[in-house]
């Protein structure tokens, strides 16, 4: 009886094991879970990094967290943040305008905002699909 | 491209596996297949650490391959200059009962589906998850895109996000990859985060033969293969499958050194203790377990095994001396308030209430898989004379501490709390699975016994 019972959960186990498998396997089949959109946003940064001036040292990172007064999602803000890292390597982003270049993603209201904010401290060179660069003026 | 990658990596694969033989020189079957899943990490580990060197003495002057072909000339000149006069046992697989060759062909079902479950994930995601692009590919931009300022990767001015701290292993590796195919093809992550995928099944397997039997074996392979997370993960190019395979060899190569009195396991097992350090922080935590287990088991012959495993451990441990004395400080442990957080009971209550949540729904099983492995045990029978085996005894003592110290880490970290559980609790467990199945499927019954005929 014991024995009967111990080949029962031998083999239970043993398709618990291998169907586990095979349904993660399904799970898998015709998966997107977004490759193409890091990608999108690595193009989306490409300009940016070309006509950055240096190409290694530290430069700042504006989003939307820097714009007064603009709602934001943080989870996004901060994803968006950490992709621009990935995206702009070996450059070192930091938050905020507070290097001589920096690069900045903004939504139009945002840009409005931001710019209201820091009239004339910076020459702003904007780019395609709301990048921009801030290069902070010697002079203001 | 996928070939030339392999063929690239394989080089120093086959170094870490010839030099698991020369320590090593067992002839059997499974004794092969243990050696070329360790010498996956270990060729992995030397290839970065060799890197690391050329990175810090000359970037771009040394090629890192050139030395690993020497190395492979060498070590093969070595190896048959010693193996010619050996004599190689035959296998006979057909001396395998039916219930064993059940098994196997589960097993190999099962890992052929695998590969599709990592084929599949990978094309759908093939920058992986957010911490392998904004911790380890990031890093391995940094090295790649700039060799000769790779320090920029260990800047304090990088978002605390990105791990500044982190060390090197997959990234040197993930970065030497691209140097090689002249690209940063997201393929080369893919590959080794796929190597170490495959190792941990390969060591697994021929870690409980060894100790074990077939059966029992193929059984602990399909467990941890069943575990969908495990490969998840893997495709993931977390980290975390590089160091949960590092901690499974160096405590089971820990096993082998005390239950078979042979001090070359030792020094593999400093050796790989060495290199999980080197692949992520939890793994230096693993070196003061792996040490304190020796101590505390083996207290007899302490001066001999110690000298063994730091023998072992002197070449990673050194790298890793050398990179934390120019990486910034962990964010762990940076602001916090430890004697404030250590006597708030309320912390206590929520790490152990995730951690029972995690008992039931871990690795994504559809039941619990720690409840259903005990049932197995009570039915199954457990090997109690094993308890006094000193090999296990140190295993266990390190899955312990080491469970202790990522229980600390909870306890004073200066995130919030809840987030930290959430993000990484169960990446820890998944760091310490295997070696529980190992030590699950070293104390219970075998399935050729269930199925031995009367």
């Amino acid at each position: 009886m014991r024995l009967n019972l111990k080949k029962i959960f031998l083999a239970l186990l043993v398709l618990a094991g291998f169907f586990s498998v095979v349904q993660s396997w399904l799970s898998t089949l015709n998966l997107n879970q977004g490759g193409a959109a890091i990608d999108a946003w690595e193009a989306r940064l490409m300009p940016a990094k070309k006509a950055l001036p240096i190409k290694r040292g530290v430069i700042g990172y504006v989003g939307e967290w820097d714009a007064p007064g603009i709602s934001y999602a943080y989870w996004d803000q901060e994803s968006e943040y950490l992709l621009a890292q990935y995206s702009l390597a070996p450059l070192i982003l930091k938050k905020g305008a507070v290097e001589e270049w920096n690069v900045a993603v903004l939504s139009e209201p945002a840009f409005a905002a931001w710019q209201k904010a820091n009239q004339g401290k910076f020459e702003i060179i904007p780019l395609k699909h709301n990048v921009y660069l801030f290069h902070r003026l010697a002079n203001p | 491209m996928i070939l030339t990658i392999f063929f690239f990596f394989l080089i120093p694969i086959l170094n870490g596996s010839l030099i698991a033989h020369l320590l090593w020189p067992e002839r059997k079957g499974s004794a092969l297949l243990l050696k070329f899943s360790l010498g996956i990490g270990m060729g992995l580990g030397i290839n970065s650490i060799l890197y690391f060197l050329a990175l810090n003495i000359a970037p771009k002057q040394i090629n890192v391959l050139a030395v690993e072909v020497v190395l492979f000339v060498t070590l093969g000149i070595i190896v048959f200059l010693r193996e010619r006069n050996q004599k190689w046992e035959r296998r006979r697989f057909l001396s395998l009962s039916r219930i064993q060759w059940g098994l196997i062909i589960v097993g190999l079902i099962a890992s052929a589906m695998l590969v599709l479950i990592f084929v599949d994930q990978s094309i759908a995601q093939p920058q992986a998850g957010i911490d392998a692009w904004s911790i380890w590919n990031r890093a391995a931009r940094f090295i790649s895109r700039d060799p000769e300022n790779w320090r920029a990767t260990l800047s304090p001015d990088l978002y605390w996000h990105d791990h500044a701290d982190y060390p090197l292993l997959v990234p040197l590796n993930v970065a030497w990859g691209w140097q090689m195919i002249g690209s940063e093809n997201v393929r080369v992550p893919m590959m080794v985060g796929a190597f170490f995928v495959l190792a941990s099944i390969g060591m697994m397997f021929a870690t409980v033969a060894l100790t074990r039997t077939i059966g029992q074996a193929s059984l602990a392979t399909l467990v941890l293969m069943g575990t969908p997370l495990f490969v998840w993960a893997g495709a993931g190019q977390v980290a975390d499958v590089p160091v949960m395979y590092f901690i499974f060899a160096s405590s089971a190569l820990m096993f082998l050194a005390l239950t078979q009195q042979n001090s070359a396991f030792l020094i593999l097992s400093g050796f790989m203790a060495g290199l999980a350090g080197w692949t992520k922080n939890e793994g230096l935590l693993l070196i003061v377990a792996c040490v304190v287990a020796l101590i505390v088991v083996n207290l007899k012959e302490l001066f001999r095994s110690l000298k063994f495993f730091l023998a072992g451990l002197a070449i990673p441990l050194t790298m890793i001396l050398y990179f934390k004395s120019i990486a910034p400080p962990s964010d762990l442990f940076t602001g916090s308030s430890a004697l404030v957080q250590i006597l708030d009971i309320s912390r206590y209550w929520m790490i152990f209430g995730a951690l029972g949540r995690q008992l039931l729904t871990f690795g994504y099983w559809p039941f619990s898989i720690f409840i259903g492995l005990a049932f197995y045990a009570l039915l199954m029978q457990i090997h109690w004379e094993t308890y006094f085996d000193k090999g296990l005894q140190a295993m266990a003592s390190t899955i312990l501490l080491q469970s202790l110290g990522y229980f600390l880490i909870f306890l004073l970290t200066p995130h919030e709390l809840i987030w930290q559980l959430n993000t990484s609790l169960y990446r820890l467990i998944l760091q310490l699975y295997p070696s529980e199945l190992f030590l699950f499927f070293s104390v219970v019954s075998e399935p050729e016994k269930v199925f031995k005929p009367t």
